[in-house]
């Protein structure tokens, strides 16, 4: 399942990124590794990009880039 | 001296905790080369002076923005002693995930655990000293915020720099990547570079641009043997280093976090998730948006204005006093000295003016970038922003552009630093200038006045509400054209607690800014204005008009002389000298007259001038005194003509000048647009501040017959314009490029000259095209100027709405690493 499938107030965990380069890095070192838990929050107004909590801070993601990691919902 | 570099993820306090050590010896500069802000504070502790520089915020220590290419390769160049790890203790493990690359490196780190009350506040109990056993180093409790823990990060940098010989290398036991890192690090044993080599290795093995550019120079085949390591690992195990390096680090932090933090309130809803749920709601986030940005419109703008109501009579004090210390005029011959010292005040004048404005709206956005809100609003519009290559940041920048009436394109550019992508940051700094600026709104008032009397508000309803789809298409365009091959950055964003700012915090950034606009903007106007200063000067009337003028005053002399001979006082006024100071005299006191209000002020006015010089004062005041009559009568006409005189000569100084000229020049591209010289001589000046567009046309067309004619009505009548110039003209002044401070601050932001030439002249070719095509079809249709505004304002909503709702599905994304 991909991460901009899952509906606000549920959780997931990640299994894998299939993002590249920069955006890879990137989310790397927000803290998108595989086994991370990901509670999505809400979606905004305009329903992209997506409120996300992991590692206990908050996240926000364009639905285009959540679309790469790969979760299994929790 | 001990230098000091202080690191921290973004939103750990950084500033606060470094305005709290440094106090006010704080200096800004840029790193070389780019935009990002250098801060640099000196102090000293039990006699060692410490230099402190902080680094840009930045999550990580790899190579993949350009905050963190910047702090590396300051770590690199300038080796510090200390570094010092701000961390925000109430979210202890996604920093640490910082504070392990840090101490990788090999230099001793310091920890500050920053916000410790809004960790105690929030349940969360952290054991400082076991983090400090841990991790080796030490470890400070500290509240920039309450100012708790200033002495005792200063002991602790001290401490650390004199304990440096005791200092062992921090390593991480990476298991079964370790053999390959070792492999890297024998094969660069005998490199110059005194940096740590473990670190390098292990950033080899990360892909890090920045070591790899420095190692290459010294190992041809370094990038190969990394290669190979790499695909080793990955052979071996099916890891990529890159995710194994961070899970590693991740995992780490989590140890610490397991073994030294305890949070009796984990899973409980927070203050911040609270109020986001109203904030970020579906319904109620947009209507707070707009309310927030009507406050900060209302509050800066509006209020700044009026303030500016209190400071004006104080720059107009200066000024009078410029005006009183130059030389006098004699008759119509007014020195060059006096002209360019107006001149120069004038320029001055309508930049500091804005002060208020300034700071009121700095201490604003320093209030939402503490608070929280701003990345807050990027994550509520970002789907619109999106559309149009720019941002979800880009919301201040153009609201401050002027999104309302009028706002100003200076603080809209310079609120663009914040922005990570920086192909939008480079798209919203180059089209903040198409907002509506407030100094446009007085010319805009001019042409409605003069030509729209009857439709004035819906032309001007058109005209402020046209700007943001002109900003947004022109965004579009050039996101898609000339930023095309700019670095993006993806939209990962962090959305911090919501935090209570601190006075000191945001009086000491709007003062920053403020002064960063007094220093940069302000000295570089002053240099422009001289240059036009010049361009409007030379190479001045010609002889022969100078003759005619010299007869029209001789002639005017002579009747004045006629008519005061009856008068019993013909002999105070019967010479020249005479004659020439008492205009100088009555024309001094009408000035100041007609600028004070109130009473006191007059009566003031009354006396200095009567203490100066009671002959001439009885001429002013003639009171019953029919003899004074006479002359005053005289003298008030003398002035008329005198003023009427020097306007002519100073027009016919701007025909015959440079800016004349070349006014004149472009008229044969500028006629399909409906534009004279005339108009073109406004455009031109109006560079120097927006204000003087309508003091230069206001001259420009008054016929020096009916001196009590105002500016429009002049224009209107002695101009020849039809509607349709009008809405050329207005269209043109609508994507105009941005005045010269405007120009200044996008050299700022983006470091190039190329691009702020790109700022003058794609406006004004978008301009001269656009009004071009309105006016040349008016013609043909025979429009009426209404019709021509209305077509144009449609065309370009239109043109905004079919690119917004138009599909689009791209990466937006490129860089990094190659063969990956």
């Amino acid at each position: 399942m991909k991460l901009s499938q899952m509906i606000g107030g549920s959780s997931c965990k990640i299994v894998k990124s299939n993002a590249t380069n920069k955006l890879y890095h990137k989310l790397l070192d927000m803290g998108f590794i595989p086994g991370a838990t990901i509670n999505i929050i809400r979606e905004a107004p305009l329903y992209d990009p997506m409120q996300l909590k992991i590692h206990n801070y908050l996240i926000t993601l364009r639905k285009s880039e959540a679309a790469l990691i790969e979760v299994v919902q929790l | 001296m001990i230098k000091v570099a202080l690191a921290g993820q973004p939103n750990c306090g950084k500033s606060t905790i470094f305005n709290m050590v440094s106090g006010i010896d704080q200096h800004i500069a840029n790193y070389p080369g780019v935009t990002v802000d250098k801060k640099v504070g000196r102090f000293s502790y039990e006699n060692e002076k410490i230099e402190m520089v902080d680094l840009p915020g930045t999550y990580s220590f790899s190579s993949y923005s350009l905050e963190e290419r910047v702090s590396k390769q300051f770590i690199l160049d300038e080796k510090p002693d200390v570094i010092v790890n701000i961390i925000d203790a109430s979210n202890i493990k996604r920093h640490l995930y910082l504070t392990f690359q840090l101490l990788e490196i090999g230099m001793p780190v310091v920890i500050v655990l920053n916000m410790m009350d809004v960790a105690q506040r929030r349940g969360i109990v952290v054991d400082s000293k076991k983090i400090s056993q841990m991790l080796g180093c030490k470890v400070i409790e500290a509240s920039g915020a309450k100012g708790i823990g200033s002495k005792e990060i200063m002991e602790a940098i001290v401490q650390t720099s004199k304990n440096v010989e005791k200092y062992e290398e921090f390593s991480i036991n990476y298991e079964e990547l370790e053999p390959h890192i070792k492999e890297i690090e024998n094969a660069i044993e005998q490199t110059k570079l005194t940096l740590n080599k473990r670190w390098m290795a292990i950033k080899m093995l990360e892909g890090d641009d920045t070591i790899t550019s420095y190692l290459k120079k010294e190992f041809l085949n370094i990038e190969e043997l990394t290669r190979t390591q790499i695909d080793k690992f990955h052979t071996l195990y099916d890891k990529d280093t890159t995710s194994f390096l961070a899970t590693f680090r991740y995992d780490s932090a989590d140890i610490i976090y397991h073994k030294a933090i305890k949070d009796v309130n984990i899973g409980k809803e927070t203050i911040t998730d609270k109020v986001d749920k109203i904030v970020l709601n579906r319904w109620l986030a947009l209507p707070i948006l707009f309310g927030i940005m009507f406050l900060i419109y209302e509050l800066s703008i509006v209020g700044g204005y009026k303030l500016t109501d209190y400071t004006w009579p104080i720059l107009a004090f200066i000024k009078n006093f410029v005006i009183d210390i130059s030389p006098e005029a004699y008759l119509t011959d007014v020195p060059m000295v006096t002209d360019f010292a107006v001149w120069m005040i004038n320029s001055a004048n309508a930049l500091i003016n804005y002060i208020p404005i300034f700071f009121i709206l700095f201490m604003l956005i320093a209030i939402m970038e503490d608070v929280g809100y701003m990345p807050r609003m990027a994550f509520i519009l970002d789907r619109i922003f999106k559309k149009f290559g720019l941002h979800g940041q880009s919301t201040l920048p153009l609201v401050l552009g002027g999104a309302m009436v009028g706002g100003c394109a200076v603080p809209g550019v310079m609120a663009t630093k914040g922005i990570a992508d920086d192909r939008a940051r480079m798209a919203t700094i180059l089209t903040v200038p198409y907002m509506n600026c407030l100094a446009k709104v007085p010319f805009y008032t001019l042409i409605l006045g003069a030509f729209f009397k009857p439709d004035m508000s819906i032309m001007m309803f058109f005209i402020s509400t046209v700007t943001i789809f002109t900003a947004l298409i022109v965004a579009k365009i050039i996101t898609s054209t000339f930023l095309k091959t700019r670095e993006t950055a993806p939209f990962v964003m962090e959305l911090p607690p919501y935090h209570l700012p601190t006075v000191k915090g945001v009086i000491l950034s709007a003062a920053q800014r403020v002064w960063i606009y007094i220093y940069k903007v302000l000295t570089i106007v002053l240099a422009v204005a001289i240059v036009l200063f010049a361009l409007l000067q030379f190479p001045g009337i010609s002889k022969q008009s100078q003759e005619q003028y010299d007869s029209e005053l001789e002639k005017s002399l002579t009747s004045f002389d006629k008519k005061v001979k009856k008068s019993s006082y013909y002999e105070e006024v019967d010479t020249k000298d005479e004659i020439a100071d008492l205009l100088n005299y009555y024309d001094g006191y009408r000035n100041k007259r007609m600028a004070t209000t109130s009473k006191d002020g007059a009566l003031a006015i009354d006396e200095t001038y009567n203490k100066k010089n009671p002959n001439f004062y009885k001429f002013i005041k003639p009171l019953k005194d029919n003899d004074a009559k006479i002359i005053n009568a005289e003298i008030r006409k003398l002035a008329k003509e005198r003023n009427r005189i020097l306007r002519n000569i100073k027009n016919e100084k701007v025909e015959n000048s440079l800016l004349g000229l070349s006014g004149k020049a472009v008229e044969p591209l500028t006629k399909y647009a409906g534009f004279d010289w005339k108009i073109n001589v406004a455009f031109l000046s109006s560079f120097a501040a927006r204000e003087s567009a309508v003091a230069t046309l206001g001259s420009l067309y008054e016929d020096n017959k009916e001196q009590s004619q105002r500016a429009e009505e002049a224009m209107a009548a002695n101009s020849g314009y039809s509607e349709l110039h009008a809405v050329a003209i207005l269209i043109f002044m609508l994507l105009t490029p941005p005045c010269i401070a405007t120009m200044i601050v996008v050299k700022m932001q983006t470091n190039s000259y190329k691009w702020m030439l790109f700022a003058i002249f794609f406006p004004i070719f978008l301009g001269i095209t656009a009004s071009s095509i309105i006016f040349t079809l008016g013609n043909l249709n025979s429009w009426s100027g209404l019709e021509a505004m209305s077509y144009f304002y449609f065309s370009i909503v239109l043109t905004a709405l079919i690119i917004g709702f138009f599909p689009t599905k791209n990466i937006n994304w490129q860089g990094g690493l190659k063969n990956v």
